[in-house]
């Protein structure tokens, strides 16, 4: 009886988990780069996307910036890229990504973030 | 005296019959046509008419050269579409599917008799999951909040601020929206994306908005 209740609460857990965070497309991180946030940030990192017209109120970040990148830990970007520049104190230009990517890309996109920095 | 009159009206709902039938008639032969030269122009060689889409992935979505209009009748407001076919100036800065190249506005333009045509026929073609009669076009002020404020919308969609256009480039522009968009289809898309474009380059905000807040940006969108 026990068995069945706890085996129905993991169920209903890892249900919830999958509900809740974003829906990918199986896609590898650097095809999430260049789908979603080379509109604003480049193809090649530089923040440079179509997005970055000269009327925008903010710039958005180089990611080829060795030194202003380095500034940042993972958890900072992982938390950016999910709950978008307003719940870490930046612009909300920056757009939550945490129902659009699964965790494990948003955690594996950090590490392509990483590349492009080299930092 | 009473025969006469009944005759009379008997006459008369015959001939509002006969009239109802050719008016139907009409309609469903503009339907018909707009079918007919949607299919001639191969418009569907680019947009997608048969819903929902299937679209599994970045590539499925690649293959595409067009905006789906498989709900082009909850998305649309009739009267701006049948204009727009006639003078189809570029809604999307960008081509199509690219973050790269410039929309290079080389829509196919149709005659007036063509433009209604194929509008009445697209008109046809809507999606169950844009539930009409929701959303009113209105200055919502929280809608303007979000769209302005809790979410940088204008960084990927070009809107009006002030009396200047400005804003991003690889959404579709939001300028005179309300004149294109129906809000009911705006509210749908954002609280269920994936029933109405499954894959795309927009963060998803159904979780990220609560419901009021995804209604009031579609109101203040469609007041635009």
């Amino acid at each position: 009886m026990k068995k069945g209740i706890i085996s129905g609460v993991i169920i209903i857990v890892l249900a919830l988990c999958f509900v809740l965070q974003g829906q990918g497309f199986g896609a590898s991180p650097g095809e999430n780069y260049k789908w979603y946030c080379a509109q604003c940030h480049g193809l090649n990192g530089k923040g440079d996307g179509p997005n970055a017209t000269k009327e925008q109120p903010v710039t958005p970040r180089d990611h080829t910036d060795t030194k202003g990148m380095s500034k940042l830990t993972d958890a900072d970007i992982e938390n950016v890229i999910r709950d978008g520049g307003k719940a870490t104190g930046k612009s909300t230009m920056m757009p939550p990504w945490g129902k659009t990517m699964t965790d494990a890309e948003i955690k594996e996109l950090v590490k392509y973030l990483r590349q492009l920095c080299k930092c | 005296m009473k025969l006469i009159k009944v005759y009379q009206k008997l006459t008369v709902v015959f001939f509002s019959m006969v009239f109802t039938l050719i008016l139907a008639g009409t309609a469903n032969a503009d339907v018909a046509g707009g079918q007919k030269i949607f299919e001639a122009k191969e418009c569907g060689a680019c947009h997608l008419t048969k819903g929902p889409n299937q679209d599994k992935t970045f590539e499925d979505k690649l293959k595409r050269k067009g905006p789906d209009l498989w709900f082009a009748g909850s998305k649309f407001k009739k009267e701006w579409l049948v204009k727009w076919l006639q003078d189809p100036k570029p809604i999307r800065q960008m081509a199509y599917n690219s973050i790269e190249k410039k929309n290079p506005g080389d829509h196919s333009k149709l005659s007036g008799k063509e433009a209604g045509d194929v509008t009445d026929y697209l008109m046809t073609l809507t999606s169950k999951d844009v539930v009409t009669g929701t959303i009113q076009a209105k200055k919502d002020l929280m809608g303007k909040m979000v769209f302005e404020k809790k979410q940088g919308c204008y960084g990927c969609h070009s809107s009006m601020r002030g009396a200047k256009v400005a804003g991003g480039l690889t959404g579709p522009s939001l300028v005179d929206a309300g004149k294109r968009l129906q809000g009911d289809w705006i509210y749908a898309y954002l609280k269920n994306p994936q029933a109405i474009i499954p894959v795309k380059r927009m963060p998803t905000y159904a979780g990220v908005l609560n419901d009021s807040e995804m209604k009031s940006v579609a109101s203040y969108v469609a007041s635009f």
